[in-house]
Order: C-alpha cells, then sequence, then structure tokens
C-alpha cells in the first residue's frame, strides 16, 4: 500500500464518520480512504533475513486506523510500554501524529525511514502493529466475525518489546502483558520481539486464552498442546499472508510445499541461538499420535500443526488439479498464477483453522474437537465441495491418527443443519440478549442438553458473530454459546501419592452455536458423570462422562508418578522458566485444581526434565 | 564407645551441626574430636543449647578444651551462623578447614564471587517488593548476617589459635598435603574441585548463568530485577497499578541469579571422605546434583564427583551424612520418577554405588532437618527411598503413636508428611526431639 500524502488523507472528522461504517466497505476502499495505514514491520528475524531479502522489514504492511490511537502505540486493545526491566529505562513512546497518520519518533523522525529503524520506537510499533493486524485477523469475517475479549480483566493487552534480558517471551495473564526478552548470542544481541513469529506465536496464546480461558485448568497434554498449536498455527497463518514470503515461498519451492523450509521455520533466530536447533518447532513433520504418546504438550502440538500445514499443502494441490482441468477443458482459459493459487489456498485456510475455533468445547480440548470442528466449519461454507477439500482434510487428520476411521461417518451427505428437540422453545434474540437470557435457554432445557440438576451453570460467554465465506459472502449470523458446570472427582489410592484421598473438580460443559433460525450449528460438549436418566442417549452420555473421569485419573496419577506438580505461585516466580513444573496444583473451595503452569518459554529443549524439580530455597 | 566412631548430629532447627569422635585416631592415642559446620535458619536459640552439649564431649588439652578440626562446608547460613554467637572463644582448635569457593583471593572462584554479589544485591532489591512470606527464607539467606560468622571463621579463630585457615579442595588428603595429627584414619576431600569457576559455572556458551555474568562484567546488564525508572517518569498510557502489577512480574532474571548464586555456593560445599578401619563415611555439606555432566556447563557436584573422582567416590558407604536437610537435590535418586531401564539416569547410578541394596544392609545415614514451609525440603519420598538402602532406618508412624503424639500437629504434615509417613526414613533430627526430646542423633559406626 503506497503511503499517502497529508493531502491526500481525508480529515480525522470525515475519517472518523466513515470508520462508523467500516465493515461494509471492502478493504481496497479502506485504504483508500485513511481507514488503514501504512506502518513498517520487522517480519523475520534478522538471522533468516540475511539469508532470504524477502524476509527483512515488511514495507507491505497496513493496520486498521482507529479514532483513539494515541502515543506509546495506544489503541483500543493495546498499550506499548517499553520498559527494560534489567537497565530501568522507560523508553520515550512513539509519538502519534494524527494529521500524517503515522507514528514518529520522539524528535519527530520518521520511522519509516533507515535511520529511523534504529530508533526503539521502530520496534514499539513493529510490535503493536504486528498484533493489530492479528487481531483483525481473527476478528474480521473471514476469521471469527466478532470481536474477541482477553483471559483477564480489562481490555488492553499490555506489550512489552524489549521486556529485560533473558531467553524468552511469553503471555502472561496475570500482568495483561506479552513481555518479549532480548539476549545475546554469538551473532549479537537477539530482540525477541523483531520476530513476527514469535509475536504472532505469543499472541496466539493471549488470544486462546480469551477466547477459551478455562483451557489453563486442566491436567491433559493435549489441552495444554493446544495452547502451543494456536501459538504456532498464528505465527504460520500470519506469515502466509505477508506477501513477499509468499512470492518467496513460491519461488523456492516451485508450488511444492513440502521443501519450503522457508515458511515453517518458525523463529528460527531463536531456536538457533537458544537450543542450537536449527528450528525451534516445525510444520514439516509426519508425526502421528502415536508418535508423540507421553511426550509433552510441545512436541505433542507438531502433529496438530503439521496435520493443518499438510492440509494446506493438499488444498493447494487440489486447485493446481482443478485449474489443470480447467485449461485441459478449455485451452484459452487463462490460467491462474501459483502465487493467486496459493493466495486463495491461503485465505481457505484462514476460515478453516481459524472459524472453527467458535466451535470448540469451553474446557479440556482435544484434537479430535478441533479436527471435528474445522470439518464442520467446511460443512457449512462449503455443503457441496465439488473439489472434495472435506474429505482430504479428513485423511490427514485420518492419517495423524487424529481422527479414527468410525469418523468417516462425518463425510456422509446429510442436512447440513439440524435442531434438537427442546422443552422451551426460546427465540435466538432472547439467548443472545444476555448471559443471564441465555442461561435460562440452558436451564429451560438442562434434559434434553444433558445438563444435570445439580449444575450450578457459569455461562463462560456469549457472542454473536459475523462470518464469511471464502468468497466473501455472508453466513447466517452465529450465537455462540459457552457453558460450564463443575464435577467432584475423588482421588482415592496410592498412585495419587501426597493428593491420596482429596477432592478435584472435573470441568464439564458445552459450546453450542445456533444461527438466526436457532439451527444447531454445532454443539460440542465434555459430559459428566452425573445420572441423566435412563435413555440410551442420556447413559451414552453418561458413559462418554465416565470416560473423561478416568482419563482425568489416570492423567493426575502419572504426573504425580512423573512428579509434575507444583505448587501454584502466586508470585513473580511463576515465570521463572527453571523452578517452573509443567502443570501446578492449588486448593480452591476444598478441591483441587490442576492447571497448566502459566509460563510459555520458548525454550523446552528439557521439557521431561522439568518434573519434580521445584522452587528450592538456596539456604 | 571407645571401639565406636562416633557422629552425633544436633537438632539445630533446618541447619547443620555434626561432631565426630574417632577413637584412638589422633597421634598422641586419644579420640580425635571434629565439627562439621554450626549454622541453622531458625534462630540461634538451638545453637546455643547445641553447643555446650558439643564441648562437653571435647578433651581437656593444657586446661582448655580441644576440637582437632572445624569444618566449615560452604557459605550459607544454615552451615555457619554459629560462628557468629560468642560461643567459640573457650576452646581451642587445632585447624579450620573451608571450601575452596570461600578463600578470598581464589583466582579459580573470582566469577563465582561476582555471582555471589550480583545475587545479593538482586535479592536485596527483590525484598522491596514484598513479595510474600514464602520468601522470607530466601531473602534471609542473602542477607548481611553471614558477616560476622566469616570474620570469626577467617579472623578471630585462626588469630585465638594461632593457625591459618585452610581452603580445601578436591584432590587433597591427609595422606598427602593436609596436615593433620591423625592416625589410623584418612581424610580425603572430593569437592569441590579447585577450578570453581571452571567445573561449577562454565563457559558463557554452554552455561546461562555464566553468560548473565559476562553480560554484567561487560555492563550490559545493570540489574537483574526491575529498577527504578530512570528520570522518575512513569507510563503515560496505562495506570499505575498496572505498571507496578507488571513490574512484579519481571523478577525472572533476577530470581535465576540467586537460583543459580546458591546452586553454585551449594556444588562447591567441602565434601569430606573419612575412611576409618575400612569404613567409609560421606558428608556432603549441601552438595546438588543434575541430570547429567558436561564439560562447559555449569555442573553440579554429585556429577562432577562422579565423572572426576569416581574412583574415590563409588564404593559403598557406611555412613552418608543426607545432604541439605533431606532436599530433592542434595542426594542423587532417580527422583521419584519411573526411569527408562535403557538409559541409565546419572543420580540414580551415583546412589547404586554408594548405597546400594544389599542383604544385610549395613549403611547407615542420618538427617538434620526441619519442615519448613517446603515440599522439597525435606522430600518425604526421597527419605522413604534411602531409608530402604540403609540399616539404621526407623518408622515414626509407631513412636509417634507410643509418644502420644498426633503427627497432624506437625507443620505442612497434611500436604508433605501424611502420604509417606508410614513409611520408613533415616533418623531425623526433628523427629528425634519432638518424639524423645532428643538434643542429636547418635550414630556409632
Amino acid at each position: 500500500m503506497a503511503r499517502k500524502t497529508r493531502r491526500e488523507l481525508l480529515s480525522v472528522g470525515t475519517r472518523t464518520r466513515l470508520y462508523a461504517t467500516r465493515r461494509t466497505l471492502p478493504l481496497s476502499v479502506q485504504e483508500e480512504t485513511g481507514l488503514r495505514f501504512n506502518v513498517d514491520v520487522y517480519f523475520k528475524d534478522p538471522l533468516v533475513a540475511k539469508n532470504n531479502p524477502a524476509a527483512a522489514i515488511d514495507t507491505d504492511f497496513d493496520v486498521p486506523w482507529e479514532p483513539g490511537i494515541s502515543d506509546g502505540p495506544t489503541s483500543a486493545r493495546f498499550a506499548v510500554v517499553d520498559y527494560d526491566a534489567s537497565s530501568g529505562v522507560l523508553e520515550e513512546p512513539a509519538r502519534w501524529d494524527g494529521k500524517t497518520v503515522s507514528f514518529r519518533g520522539p524528535k519527530g523522525e520518521d520511522l519509516n525511514s533507515s535511520m529511523g529503524r534504529k530508533l526503539p520506537q521502530f520496534r514499539q510499533i513493529s510490535v503493536w502493529a504486528t498484533v493489530q493486524n492479528t487481531l483483525e485477523f481473527f476478528e474480521g469475517g473471514a476469521g471469527l466475525g466478532r470481536r474477541i475479549e482477553w483471559g483477564f480483566d480489562g481490555n488492553r493487552l499490555i506489550l512489552v518489546p524489549t521486556a529485560g534480558y533473558g531467553q524468552n517471551a511469553y503471555y502472561d495473564r496475570q500482568s495483561k502483558s506479552l513481555q518479549f526478552y532480548w539476549f545475546n548470542s554469538e551473532g549479537g544481541r537477539v530482540n525477541t520481539c523483531e520476530s513476527s513469529d514469535i509475536v504472532n506465536h505469543e499472541f496466539g496464546h493471549a488470544v486462546l486464552d480469551g477466547l477459551r480461558p478455562y483451557y489453563f485448568e486442566t491436567v491433559l497434554t493435549e489441552t495444554a498442546a493446544f495452547h502451543e498449536f494456536m501459538g504456532d498455527l498464528t505465527a504460520l497463518l500470519m506469515a502466509f499472508r505477508n506477501n513477499g514470503f509468499r512470492k518467496e515461498v513460491v519461488r523456492d519451492s516451485e508450488g511444492d510445499l513440502d521443501d519450503a523450509s522457508l515458511l515453517a521455520s518458525l523463529a528460527h533466530q531463536f531456536g538457533e541461538a537458544v537450543t542450537g536447533q536449527p528450528y525451534l518447532r516445525t510444520a514439516l513433520n509426519k508425526k502421528t499420535m502415536s508418535d508423540v504418546r507421553g511426550k509433552g504438550p510441545h512436541e505433542t502440538s507438531e502433529v496438530l500443526t503439521g496435520a493443518m500445514f499438510e492440509i494446506m499443502a493438499e488444498l493447494l494441490e487440489l486447485r493446481k488439479k482443478r485449474q489443470t482441468r480447467r485449461t485441459q477443458d478449455d485451452p484459452s482459459a487463462r490460467p491462474e498464477s501459483l502465487e493467486r493459487l496459493f493466495w486463495y489456498t491461503i485465505e481457505h485456510m484462514q476460515r478453516s483453522a481459524i472459524q472453527p475455533l467458535d466451535f470448540l468445547p469451553p474446557c479440556d480440548v482435544k484434537f479430535r474437537d478441533y479436527a471435528i470442528a474445522v470439518l464442520r466449519a467446511e460443512q457449512i461454507t462449503n455443503p457441496v465441495d465439488p473439489e472434495g477439500f472435506r474429505a482430504t482434510m479428513f485423511e490427514v487428520f485420518l492419517g495423524r491418527e487424529i481422527l479414527q476411521e468410525d469418523d468417516r461417518k462425518l463425510l456422509e451427505p446429510g442436512p447440513v443443519f439440524s435442531r434438537t428437540p427442546l422443552a422451551v422453545f426460546h427465540s435466538i434474540d432472547d439467548i443472545g440478549a444476555s448471559r443471564g437470557s441465555a442461561y435460562r435457554f440452558l436451564d429451560d432445557n438442562r434434559e434434553q442438553l444433558f445438563i444435570p440438576l445439580t449444575a450450578d451453570l457459569i455461562i463462560a460467554d456469549l457472542a454473536r458473530a459475523k462470518k464469511l465465506t471464502t468468497e466473501g459472502r455472508q453466513q447466517a449470523d452465529q450465537i455462540v454459546l459457552q457453558y460450564l458446570w463443575r464435577e467432584e472427582v475423588l482421588l482415592s489410592g496410592e498412585r495419587f501419592g501426597q493428593f491420596d484421598g482429596q477432592r478435584t473438580s472435573m470441568w464439564c460443559g458445552g459450546t453450542i452455536v445456533l444461527d438466526q433460525n436457532a439451527n444447531f450449528i454445532h454443539w460440542s460438549r465434555k459430559p459428566g458423570i452425573q445420572n441423566l436418566g435412563s435413555k440410551p442417549d442420556q447413559k451414552a452420555e453418561a458413559k462418554a462422562g465416565a470416560a473423561r473421569r478416568d482419563e482425568l485419573l489416570d492423567t493426575v496419577a502419572i504426573r504425580v508418578n512423573r512428579g509434575m506438580f507444583g505448587e501454584r505461585q502466586s508470585t513473580p516466580l511463576g515465570v521463572l522458566a527453571r523452578i517452573v513444573p509443567p502443570f501446578e496444583v492449588a486448593e480452591q473451595d476444598g478441591l483441587l485444581s490442576f492447571n497448566i503452569a502459566p509460563h510459555f518459554s520458548l525454550d523446552h529443549e528439557d521439557e521431561h526434565d522439568l518434573g519434580g524439580r521445584q522452587w528450592q530455597i538456596s539456604s | 564407645m571407645a571401639d565406636k566412631l562416633l557422629v552425633r548430629m544436633f537438632d539445630v532447627g533446618l541447619g547443620d551441626f555434626i561432631y565426630c569422635a574417632i577413637p584412638g585416631a589422633h597421634e598422641s592415642g586419644r579420640d580425635f574430636h571434629m565439627v562439621i559446620d554450626c549454622g541453622s535458619l531458625s534462630g540461634d536459640a538451638l545453637i546455643r543449647n547445641a553447643v555446650p552439649l558439643m564441648k562437653e564431649m571435647l578433651p581437656l588439652v593444657d586446661g582448655k578444651k580441644r576440637l582437632d578440626l572445624l569444618i566449615v562446608s560452604h557459605q550459607h547460613k544454615d552451615h555457619m551462623s554459629g560462628f557468629g554467637l560468642p560461643l567459640w572463644d573457650d576452646i581451642s582448635i587445632g585447624a579450620i578447614w573451608m571450601s575452596a569457593a570461600m578463600k578470598p583471593d581464589n583466582d579459580h572462584a573470582k566469577r563465582a564471587k561476582k555471582l555471589h554479589e550480583l545475587a545479593g544485591a538482586a535479592m536485596e532489591q527483590a525484598a522491596a517488593f514484598n513479595l510474600g512470606s514464602e520468601f522470607g527464607d530466601l531473602f534471609a539467606a542473602y542477607a548481611a548476617n553471614n558477616d560476622t560468622s566469616v570474620r570469626t571463621l577467617t579472623e578471630l579463630l585462626p588469630k585465638g589459635n594461632g593457625i591459618q585457615p585452610v581452603y580445601v579442595s578436591a584432590g587433597q588428603s591427609t595422606s598427602g598435603e593436609l596436615s593433620l595429627p591423625l592416625k589410623d584414619a584418612v581424610f580425603e576431600i572430593l569437592g569441590p574441585e579447585q577450578e570453581i569457576d571452571r567445573w561449577y559455572l562454565g563457559t558463557p556458551k554452554e552455561s546461562h548463568v555464566s553468560h548473565l555474568l559476562a553480560l554484567a562484567e561487560k555492563g550490559v546488564l545493570k540489574s537483574a530485577l526491575p529498577l527504578p525508572l530512570k528520570g522518575g517518569r512513569t507510563p503515560t498510557n496505562i495506570a499505575a497499578i498496572d505498571f507496578r502489577n507488571l513490574q512484579s512480574r519481571m523478577l525472572a532474571t533476577g530470581l535465576a541469579l540467586s537460583d543459580a548464586d546458591g546452586a553454585v555456593v551449594n556444588n562447591t560445599s567441602v565434601v569430606l571422605l573419612v575412611t576409618w578401619r575400612e569404613k567409609r563415611l560421606l558428608f556432603v555439606g549441601d552438595a546438588e546434583w543434575e541430570a547429567r555432566f558436561k564439560e562447559g556447563a555449569a555442573n553440579s557436584a554429585w556429577n562432577t564427583m562422579w565423572n572426576l573422582r569416581r574412583d574415590q567416590l563409588k564404593g559403598p558407604l557406611d555412613f552418608l551424612k543426607v545432604g541439605h536437610h533431606g532436599s530433592e537435590n542434595a542426594t542423587p535418586w532417580d527422583d521419584g520418577i519411573e526411569r527408562d531401564p535403557d538409559k541409565p539416569f546419572e543420580p540414580a547410578v551415583i546412589l547404586d554405588a554408594i548405597l546400594p541394596k544389599v542383604s544385610p544392609l549395613v549403611a547407615q545415614a542420618a538427617v538434620s532437618t526441619k519442615r519448613s514451609n517446603y515440599k522439597t525440603i525435606p522430600r518425604s519420598l526421597l527419605l522413604n527411598q534411602v531409608a530402604t538402602r540403609i540399616a539404621n532406618a526407623k518408622s515414626y508412624g509407631p513412636i509417634f503413636k507410643k509418644g502420644g503424639i498426633d503427627p497432624k500437629t506437625l507443620n505442612k504434615f497434611k500436604d508433605y508428611e501424611e502420604a509417606w509417613f508410614s513409611r520408613s526414613q533415616p533418623p531425623r533430627t526433628d523427629f528425634e526431639n519432638i518424639t524423645a526430646g532428643a538434643d542429636y542423633i547418635d550414630i556409632p559406626i
């Protein structure tokens, strides 16, 4: 996007009035009217950039404008605080110039100039613009089609571009922040905030924590792994949206994504300097669930990341074949360039990977839940599926052992929408009006919705989404309703070690996605063990709940045996890598609560060695 | 008793105060008397009570109670705070041994000292954050209260006794350069290695802590903890409370430094092997272990001994002073984790070598400890495992019952003791005091 001169810009007043209607405006008009503006950002970390000219600074990057953008940068959802804890320096914030619609250095420097890029304020706007753009990717119609909330009380995520010395970067819910540290390697100082991969990975954690805050409260490896997958997926998809990078990948790979090592090299520089490994983790893998049995969350996440990458490669292949068919059928047809086909695939992937997040259960997510959601989202927007996209996706999930052969019934033709018989009808407007009215809908239909009478329901989230199809057509509005309840589970037996005789809680619940006509678009559930009745479906539900309980108990026992639980550290020690156990335990209301430790380190080479080593006084 | 070597471990709360008498081992023909460490994190009262009891054991030589050797394993409060008390003027001391890491001008420990300074400064800053009571012990360990003890050990006692402190390191022994009026017994030093910085801090390339130090030396890393804002500025785009909250969550580097420093000091503990009448006794201070040894890394003491001094270390012991008050990282073991038998886990291999599971069991062990607020000190599961390898293990359940003492009244019993309480443990100074009012544990060898 070419930078506009001051004269070409609309007045702030006019732009503000247009802003109110921005959702109806195509991207090109938003760019034309200054509702988007250009910001140069770091794209690939400098080490990768050395060998890849397209992977340095992204000068073709634009972000959505908002009337409230100000110094910092500060915007509706983000506030940059450039405070380096290891030097005590609070850098001057980048200055917002509303007249030129650009950020400037403290003395008015142009941050998009070569001199400006050397200023700390360039890092500030780079991090801010990266997440501002990624948030729009999630919230836009091709994504979730709705505003999302954070996993903490408040609406501004604090961004700390150079938080201090450390080989780390993490999302920290308690301080409402993304903290990016810096360290010295043989190649020089590494600012983790200069890699958009790292920034997007960490931001992916923040987004998922906002969408599904109860995913932290689990002992399941797959749920912890899903958080890691989300980080990697975000980094991967955002990298592919970079035009120069995509061109580079297409050129390097000649259309065969299996050979494109660049795109899969998430956080190359970081991985190289910290772990001595060429890549931190890679999307180019053939791992199955069997391969990662008993492994930690990071390694397990590679199965799903690899699967989604494989789906992307397969979808591109299908598009290439379709084009070949078309040109064979009609030799006069003008073929689309490979770059164009790749772009269609990326857009398809954005919808296929992000929109299903709204379909996920509110707790204890498994890769299988996600795979089913992906297939369902594809079915809704592409019910005829002439190219066989769904079948292709299914085969990938099957090959990775995320789905089983029995799941092939998901591909069987059938009605796209169905209505679950309910005892009491509530209009969609009523359900979507407030959490209180959503609760009444659930309560009036407990039996039909498999919610036990004893369950005191929590409405975790209620949202109305306006999603788009890949072609940009409006899908039916979706009401996304997440509800949960807790059920007690006794830890009994020697295998629970110090927890023997204590009680924990199992989160149960579901996510119901309805359209305007009260059709069930999707319903994912995590059943409990309470008796629901004697009907076959009620028995099956309780049986599934019992299986969940057994898995919970077995997992806790294994973790106890491996010494993987540590005390909850509500203090700053919670972010000290060496001493943080992979899972933590806390007591609340007389029940033990097991959680993923609230820390995401990029250095997890020895994740199996963490077991049992907790905070130790050095006396 | 005359025919038995005596190890007496005094109850000083969370700390070590060990007295040892070796029959007829003084070159004059009398018993040889030795003290290893005297310190506590549980206040002074227990030490003030214990030191006179120890003195009663000493012989009168030239009208004064005589201690032949005093060893200070490492410079932590729970091993040396007793020397800051006025309790030592009325005895004469024949020799003082300390860790080579404590030698003031040790060229091989310059970076270890720098690390200690940095960590101390960081902890001083961290104390201002009011992080909560659980950090009290951590900050106390860095408080300036060790200074008096160090002065006593390095200046007052040597001057008063006309001796020079000896800073010992691995490879030294009374068969060689270490001079003691000792006969029929050999004292060998297995740790620390003389090259402290090399083995326990490693190189900046391989060791994170060494890398941090290099940055500090270059002035790149000015502080390990959030520094006050320069110029008094505060962010203008977030609330003050959010900024304070943010700062309090940015302590990772500083706490990593203190953690590393604590580990280095522990790992440079004097590890003493006493051989007497073919019996082997090992006093380990607070030596720690890690999963593996690697040249250039910041190695732990047990791994270093195993890889550099294996011939001396590897034989079955007759006595082990359980390290670091029963902490999980001070006695090499399998860490309570099921291990793949095809991949030997070095700490577990070490334990098998020094405390093999043989029949009948011959080795003895004891632990001086006190349950504070930590699961890891002592780690009950570790004590259970050590107990399966020693002849003097005790089952405290029946003993508590017999004494009419409800173990539930013990600090953190439900959390950290109950699940393991029915199994045997090595004798514990804290439990012996609770159940029998004992001021010490005696282990005759």
